[in-house]
């Protein structure tokens, strides 16, 4: 297919993530990649070169200028998020942006705004609900044999994968907290699979790694919903080894019990440093999010819209402060209290 | 050797009426141990018909005298031991009536939903220096004891988080609620696994019999437990899903009480067979062990008492709709 037909995509920022975004881009036949964006100029030439020499910027306004763009994918810090997507949406493009859509309500609020004013597509990147794990129990759920979903547990456990002091996920003003930056997944997925609006959270946080981290990095969340069914959510970077990956779930349903527990999903491996386990191969979450999205801009309901992106970000808010205030935190609350932050 | 000591069984109920956990748990651990033997049944004054038919029925079935009255029954010299299984509202003065006359006595759990009450049992216990047991039997499972073992070696290092899942399937409803009824068992475990009392408790309370709690700890760990009873499941009434797991300093322990078990596989089902020790029989084999060295029994009504009181805790805090300290609790 001619490049000009296809559809024309900018990435902005080329850090950790972007890798993932950049691989599910180069597969598709129907959208092709005309520029990278980050401010340190030396990450986005270096992307540009190894994309095959596309072009590239540290200003998100040049890029939006170049000819054939009509999309971007956003993979830049939380913080940045809000501004950037009204920014793109003024320039009328599409957007995937990574989670969380924002690091307040307000801000969430403004970018889902800005796009239903514009008409484009919003996709918020909870990846999540792209991995076979999460479409399973969905599906297991909306099948109908669990029956009415009460009580579900979602841990997801891992260790460090930071960078030292100076990574911007350990600044909660940049980050918006452990809650808003992986917690969201956890409280989005479950709010998925449950299908009822969330009322309330009670949260509690560990600093597990270093006592002078000022996120936490070991989550307890428990949401409740309406109609009564209770979510637990773990999220944990404060386990050791680093390289520990766990994951386990189960629903209890009105009619059935779902149980995928941390080893069903993975071979037993005995190597030189003794005992692991060996994940079986599953399918591309990032190349299933991008198609999605591609898909939506066609007319079809995008996997995690605007809507969905804010109630995950009150959610996160709501950990965040829950942790801080000892007590259950009402979504209601954090929905119509949060203040208006002036637009950076 | 000596003769086997000699079993009353008191009641035979549960948390509810429509409980046996004497026939289904008790009886048969006591039947089948050398060191025991039954030699009456009775129940608590004032049981109704229909309890007593069952307990009257029970002891023809085993060929020993039905005392009608707890009294009666504690007068015979051949009672050394007494399974108290009648209804909770009677547990508390039939094991204060028995341990007064120096028997010795396992209890059906909760032994009682109130911290007061477990003082007050602790306290005619140690006058007479009676064993007094309460039944919590998982702590005595084969996972849970290597687990506990484990933790206190230090192989996790120090301990910060704990999430337990205790899930029933099928069965009757406990009229007093899933949380009075089961949150005993995983509470137990953990206070076994970690030695680390609990001072904080929330829970948004139970919904159609599963509730949640998120405890605080000494040393600042946390756990959270999930409790309840679930629908019937293929394979019959019984715990569905419970588990442990540790995390420490140094290291992460997952226990999973349905093993050891082999699963079996045949052309109408699947099913699993347990591989292990009986919980209920190590229960009343420590029982045996405490009485005839003459020391206390490695599970005393304090545990009772830790249990109860985070129980009354979340209750208030699921009134609340906040966080509730053990100290308020108590206050
Ligand atoms: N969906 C997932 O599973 C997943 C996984 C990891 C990260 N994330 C999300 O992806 C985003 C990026 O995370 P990361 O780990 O790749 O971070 P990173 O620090 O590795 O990369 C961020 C990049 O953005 C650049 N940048 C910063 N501000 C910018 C701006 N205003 N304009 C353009 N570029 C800018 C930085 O220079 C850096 O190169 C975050 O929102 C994070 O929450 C999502």
């Amino acid at each position: 297919m001619e490049q000009s037909s296809t559809l024309g995509v900018i990435v902005v920022g080329t850090g950790f993530v972007a890798d993932s975004h950049l691989a599910a881009l180069r597969s598709r036949a129907d959208a092709h990649l005309v520029g990278v964006v980050d401010v340190a100029p030396e990450r986005a030439a270096a992307t540009a070169r190894a994309q095959g020499g596309v072009r590239w910027s540290t200003d998100l306004a040049e890029a939006l200028s170049w000819p054939g763009v009509a999309a971007a994918i956003v993979c830049t810090p939380n913080d940045t998020h809000s501004a950037l997507a009204r920014q793109i949406a003024g320039a009328g493009c599409h957007l995937l942006i990574e989670k969380p859509l924002a690091t307040s309500v307000a801000d969430a609020r403004a970018a889902a705004d800005a796009f239903a004013t514009a008409g484009r597509v919003l996709a918020v990147a909870h990846t999540h609900r792209c991995y076979d794990y999460a479409r399973a129990v969905r599906r297991a759920i909306t099948s109908g044999e669990v029956g009415r979903p009460r009580l579900v547990r979602l841990s997801v456990l891992g260790g460090w994968i930071w960078p030292d002091w100076r990574g911007w996920m350990l600044d909660g003003r940049r980050s918006g907290g452990h809650a808003l930056h992986n917690g969201v997944h956890l409280l989005d997925v479950v709010t998925w699979w449950i299908g009822c609006p969330p009322v309330s959270v009670f949260a509690r946080g560990h600093k597990q790694t270093s006592s002078e981290l000022d996120i936490y990095d070991h989550l307890e969340m428990v949401v409740r919903f309406e109609g009564g069914a209770v979510a637990v959510c773990e999220m944990s970077r404060g386990h050791r080894p680093a390289t520990l990956a766990m994951r386990d779930v189960f629903v209890q349903g009105t009619a059935g019990l779902l149980t995928l527990p941390w080893d069903a999903d993975a071979s037993l491996l005995i190597d030189e440093r003794g005992p692991g386990l060996l994940p079986t191969v599953a399918s591309d979450g990032f190349a299933r999010q991008l198609d999605a999205w591609l898909a939506a801009l066609h007319g079809t309901a995008p996997p995690v819209d605007g809507h969905d992106g804010v109630l995950a970000v009150a959610l996160g808010v709501a950990a965040e402060r829950s942790i801080v205030a000892g007590a259950p935190v009402s979504v209601a609350d954090v929905l119509a209290t949060e203040p208006r932050e002036v637009p950076a | 050797m000596s003769a086997p000591l000699g079993v009353l069984l008191a009641g035979f109920a549960g948390l509810g009426p429509a409980q046996d956990h004497q026939a289904e748990m008790y009886l048969p651990a006591f039947a089948d141990h050398p060191g025991f033997t039954i030699v009456a049944v009775t129940d608590a004054d004032g049981t109704t018909d229909a309890l007593r038919e069952r307990s009257r029925s029970a002891a023809v079935r085993l060929g020993v005298p039905y005392d009608d009255e707890l009294s009666k029954a504690l007068a015979r010299p051949e009672v050394d031991v007494v399974s108290v299984c009648v209804p909770l509202t009677d547990r508390m003065a039939t094991t204060t009536a028995a341990l007064a006359t120096g028997r010795h006595v396992l209890v059906d759990k909760p032994m009682t939903l109130s911290a007061q009450e477990c003082d007050a049992i602790a306290a005619v216990a140690a006058d007479t220096g009676s064993v007094c047991l309460p039944a919590h039997h998982w702590r005595f499972h084969p996972a849970i004891r290597s687990a506990a073992a484990a933790v206190a070696a230090g192989r996790v290092g120090l301990p910060w988080n704990v999430q337990a899942d205790f899930l029933v399937a099928g069965g009757p409803p406990s009229p007093l609620g899933e949380l009075a009824n089961f949150a005993v068992y995983p509470l137990d475990v953990i206070r076994v696994l970690t030695g680390l009392p609990v001072t904080q408790v929330f829970t948004y309370g139970e919904v159609d019999d599963v509730a949640v709690l998120s405890l605080s700890h000494e040393r600042g760990m946390t756990s959270t437990v999930t409790v309840g009873r679930g629908p019937a499941l293929d394979g019959g009434p019984g715990v569905a899903l419970h588990r442990y797991r540790i995390s420490g300093s140094h290291g992460l322990l997952a226990v999973d009480t349905a093993r050891p078990a082999y699963t079996l596989r045949t052309a109408t089902g699947r099913r699993n067979g347990w591989v292990g020790s009986d919980t209920v029989t190590a229960l009343v084999d420590e029982l045996h062990s405490a009485i005839r060295s003459g020391r206390q029994g490695t599970v005393a009504p304090t545990d009772a008492r830790a249990a109860a009181a985070v129980v009354e805790a979340a209750r208030l805090s699921a009134e609340f709709g906040r966080p509730v300290s053990l100290k308020e609790a108590d206050g």
